[in-house]
């Protein structure tokens, strides 16, 4: 055994959850001619836990294992203590399922889910003794590269990063994969793979690329500085779900994760448009799986994990075309199984009580819903088609089926948003508790109702039409919250905010450009990691690091950009076109609503790619 | 009657499946077996699976028993085979039987352990250590944590083998509902009372679980 097992092994028994590190689960995938492979170890810059309950990973993992010439292997950045143990004792990160040094493998690939975990990525190269730039790897290297929805704008970790995966991993995976056999084999230079990939549409180079600046420090142009690369780079997406890899078996934990169920992905995409959510404009065009597909593969997942519990996923779940007709053909799967089907992400003006009845046989906890503001007017700005009355209507169902506890998700900080709007999250969650008393005693369930309202802040992001706002200020955030405390009057209420440090930093490289990349470095040398966890967060290190850079964080929060200015991801095309995203921040201001891809086209763009809702 | 007693090995990385999450693997490997399990009746019915006696995370064992309902159709062949196919690799279903024996009833556990030291230790200190009248060590409790002479706890002990820094020991310690110690525990005081902050290695495997039967000590099946 080499010495790092043994110490590995050793390190095991100092540590808190174990199952975090030893893999063996069921489904995982242990290949036997490991060595002869190309070597993908997938990093999700999070604990086990949190990794483990992401669908994406999943896909890909499964979907690149079927492949006999590549070996993909799980890695998740080690929790605090075992970090502690690791670096004392000198055992450099190692893949879960066959314990083998990550700076071992072929390529490396992270996952982005969240800006906060940008830390923890550094954090684990290090860790793996790879060399953080791009720049410093050397031949025998691994290549790093990165996707999921922060690589749309990955310009924060440009330096670090060899190549980004823009848009759905099904396709592009596997061409890089191949290409990565055929530049093996002609023994060429690292560069020279990563001229052969950058060809590949989807595929994102940044090294490849040289940014100018204007005085101001604002970007002046981002242009190729070579032949044979494009000049903006176009997303990948699957444009069947159906006639693509359909995930049809799960690794089952041991240890209890975050979302420890059967996740059934019935669409990507979303068709409403809400002005600050970015997720609606990257998954453009809404493309469902077919109803039959859905039931064939929820079998299939049933019979290979055993899970006790079904879960739909997608980003609006009661926007499925057959809803009803799924439901009606998964109860008798899952009922006879004893496994609980729940429906996450629905949303108030299309909810049905007949709908929950069916799939919430066994547990009536509480219910979701998002309004996002407190006031219609905002919810007009923010394109949240959803009226007061749709809420009421739908908390009045709610109750009258025997919930009796709701919970109600707002932002604060958005733009143009007022003092008014903020009460008006108070008076909305007041109105849902008279809804409740104004139900006779009699029949009631229940003695009492709890609605809990949950704010996060407001933080503009890329491809969205709100990209050119500025955040509030953290005082400001602070300010409001404490406003909304006051005016929460009735004991029924509970009030739970979030951290405006995190998500201030959260707006920073969002937006950032490469130049926050050396800011990253500088963080990690001094333990900044685990940012999304509060008991971790160290605001104070990250105003040093960005200080020891001289780089300014609020340039990149705080400030309002004229449409006219070059946008650090401006080379990045989702597909969505720029200026239909300014129309949506005008019509913003003009407080006028834009349908969904359901009820008329608005011309997004997202038709280029030749699939999904636009060809409904 | 239709419970069956499943004797099975944790062994491998097994050791690091914790109680909970072996309820857990078991419930979920029945489930994709397709195994017709009896439920509990209530407002939250879960499958009627009952473990004889815990093990400590990170113990490995040869002998761990577990109780499960089945609906009459089941043999205990079917099940046997059907477990070993939707079980992780590192938990293999040794044996299936009916219960002879009262989990309530155990007493204690065998454990075979190996150890090395940083440096070399004498087989007449680490029997000086055992045959000490008092052993006080503090051990966790529901309450609170609570002080115990862990000699009370030690059923028998035997220093097998001392070959430089490797040991082997053989020991058995109380287990069960009445008296229950870990083998860490035990193990940590031993590694004080040498002089060592801890064992540079320490594999504990559980090989044999006794109950009493009347008068008489039985293995427990």
């Amino acid at each position: 055994m080499n010495s790092y097992k043994i110490k590995f092994e050793a390190a095991l028994k100092r540590i808190q959850k174990p199952a975090r590190y030893v893999g063996n689960e069921f489904n995982s995938v242990h290949k036997k001619n490991f060595l002869e492979l190309v070597k993908f170890a997938f990093c999700f810059p999070d604990v086990y836990e949190v990794g483990m309950s992401h669908l994406g990973m999943k896909i890909l993992y499964h979907m690149m294992n079927e492949r006999e010439d590549t070996v993909c292997e799980r890695v998740f950045a080690p929790w605090v203590d075992m970090e502690e143990e690791m670096r004392k004792d000198g055992i450099p990160l190692l893949s879960l399922e066959s314990h083998v040094p990550v700076k071992e493998f072929d390529i490396v690939g992270f996952t982005l889910q969240y800006e906060m975990s940008y830390s923890n990525i550094l954090n684990m190269l290090d860790l793996a003794e790879i060399p953080l730039k791009s720049a410093e790897r050397k031949e025998n290297d691994p290549f790093v590269c990165a996707g999921g929805p922060c690589a749309y704008n990955g310009e924060p970790i440009a330096d670090i990063v060899d190549f980004f995966i823009l848009g759905e991993g099904e396709e592009v995976n596997n061409e890089f994969l191949d290409v990565y056999k055929e530049w093996k084999a002609a023994g060429e230079s690292r560069t020279e793979y990563l001229e052969r990939i950058a060809k590949i549409e989807g595929i994102y180079v940044p090294a490849f690329y040289d940014v100018e600046y204007n005085a101001d420090n604002t970007v002046k142009s981002v242009t190729p500085n070579r032949e044979g690369v494009p000049s903006k780079i176009k997303k990948r997406i699957v444009k069947e779900l159906d006639n693509s890899y359909v995930l049809d078996k799960m690794i089952v934990p041991f240890m209890d994760i975050v979302h420890d169920r059967i996740t059934l992905e019935i669409f990507r995409g979303c068709i409403r448009g809400c002005r600050f959510c970015q997720a609606g404009y990257l998954y453009r065009p809404v493309r469902e799986h077919s109803v039959d597909k859905l039931v064939e593969t929820a079998q299939k997942l049933i019979d290979n994990t055993g899970y006790e519990e079904m879960s739909l996923s997608s980003l609006s779940t009661s926007d499925f075309t057959c809803l009803q007709e799924l439901i009606d053909r998964l109860l008798p799967i899952t009922v006879d199984k004893r496994i609980n089907l729940s429906l996450p992400s629905l949303r108030v003006d299309n909810f049905s009580m007949e709908l929950m009845e069916k799939v919430q046989t066994v547990k009536k906890s509480g219910l979701t819903f998002a309004p996002e503001a407190g006031t219609q007017r905002l919810r007009d700005v923010i394109n949240k088609n959803v009226l007061e009355e749709d809420l009421l209507r739908t908390a009045g169902i709610a109750f009258d089926g025997g919930y009796n506890r709701i919970k109600l998700y707002f932002m604060i900080g958005l733009p143009t948003e007022t003092m008014e709007d903020v009460e008006g999250i108070a008076e909305l969650a007041e109105k849902v508790i008279g809804v409740f008393y104004q139900i006779p005693k009699e029949i009631r369930k229940g003695r009492s109702v709890t609605v809990t309202v949950s704010t996060s802040s407001f933080v503009p992001k890329p491809f969205t039409p709100f990209q050119w706002e500025p955040q509030d200020r953290m005082e400001t955030l602070v300010e409001k919250q404490n406003f909304l405390k006051q005016r929460i009057k009735s004991r029924n209420i509970s009030y739970n905010w979030h951290q405006s440090h995190t998500s201030f930093l959260e707006a920073v490289f969002a937006k950032g450009d490469r130049r926050l990349s050396k800011v990253l470095i500088a963080a990690q040398k001094k333990g900044c990691r685990f940012d999304g966890w509060d008991e971790h967060f160290s605001y104070e290190k990250w105003l040093e690091a960005f200080a020891d850079c001289g780089i300014d964080p609020e340039f990149y929060a705080y400030r309002r950009i004229e449409h006219d200015e070059v946008l650090p991801w401006d080379h990045i095309d989702i597909g969505v076109s720029k200026s239909f995203l300014v129309k949506e921040h005008e019509k913003a201001y003009e407080e006028k609503t834009t349908p969904s891809c359901r009820e008329g086209c608005a011309g997004c763009g997202a038709a280029s790619f030749g699939g999904g809702v636009c060809f409904e | 009657m239709s419970k069956w007693r499943l004797k099975f090995s944790k062994k491998g990385m097994g050791k690091y499946i914790s109680h909970l999450d072996l309820l857990r693997t078991f419930t979920r490997a029945i489930h994709r077996a397709n195994l017709p399990v009896r439920y509990s009746q209530g407002f939250n019915p879960h499958q009627l699976i009952t473990f004889s006696l815990p093990l400590a995370l990170g113990v490995t064992s040869e002998t761990e028993f577990v109780d499960i309902d089945f609906e009459e159709t089941a043999s205990p062949r079917e099940i046997g085979e059907a477990l070993n196919k939707t079980l992780p690799p590192d938990i293999r279903i040794l044996r299936i039987s009916r219960p002879e024996l009262s989990a309530n009833d155990i007493v204690s556990a065998r454990y075979e352990i190996d150890l090395s030291t940083s440096t070399t230790v004498e087989k007449a200190t680490l029997e000086a250590f055992f045959a000490q009248e008092n052993i006080p060590a503090l051990k966790k409790t529901k309450k609170g944590e609570k002080e115990v002479n862990l000699r009370d706890f030690i059923v028998e002990c035997e220093v097998s083998e001392v070959c430089g820094n490797k040991v082997k020991l053989n020991i058995v310690l109380s287990a069960g509902g009445s008296a229950n110690i870990k083998p860490d525990i035990v193990l940590g005081k031993l590694a004080l009372y040498l002089g060592f902050e801890e064992f540079e290695e320490m594999n504990i495997h559980r090989t044999e679980i006794f109950c009493s039967s009347g008068k008489e000590i039985k293995n427990f099946c």
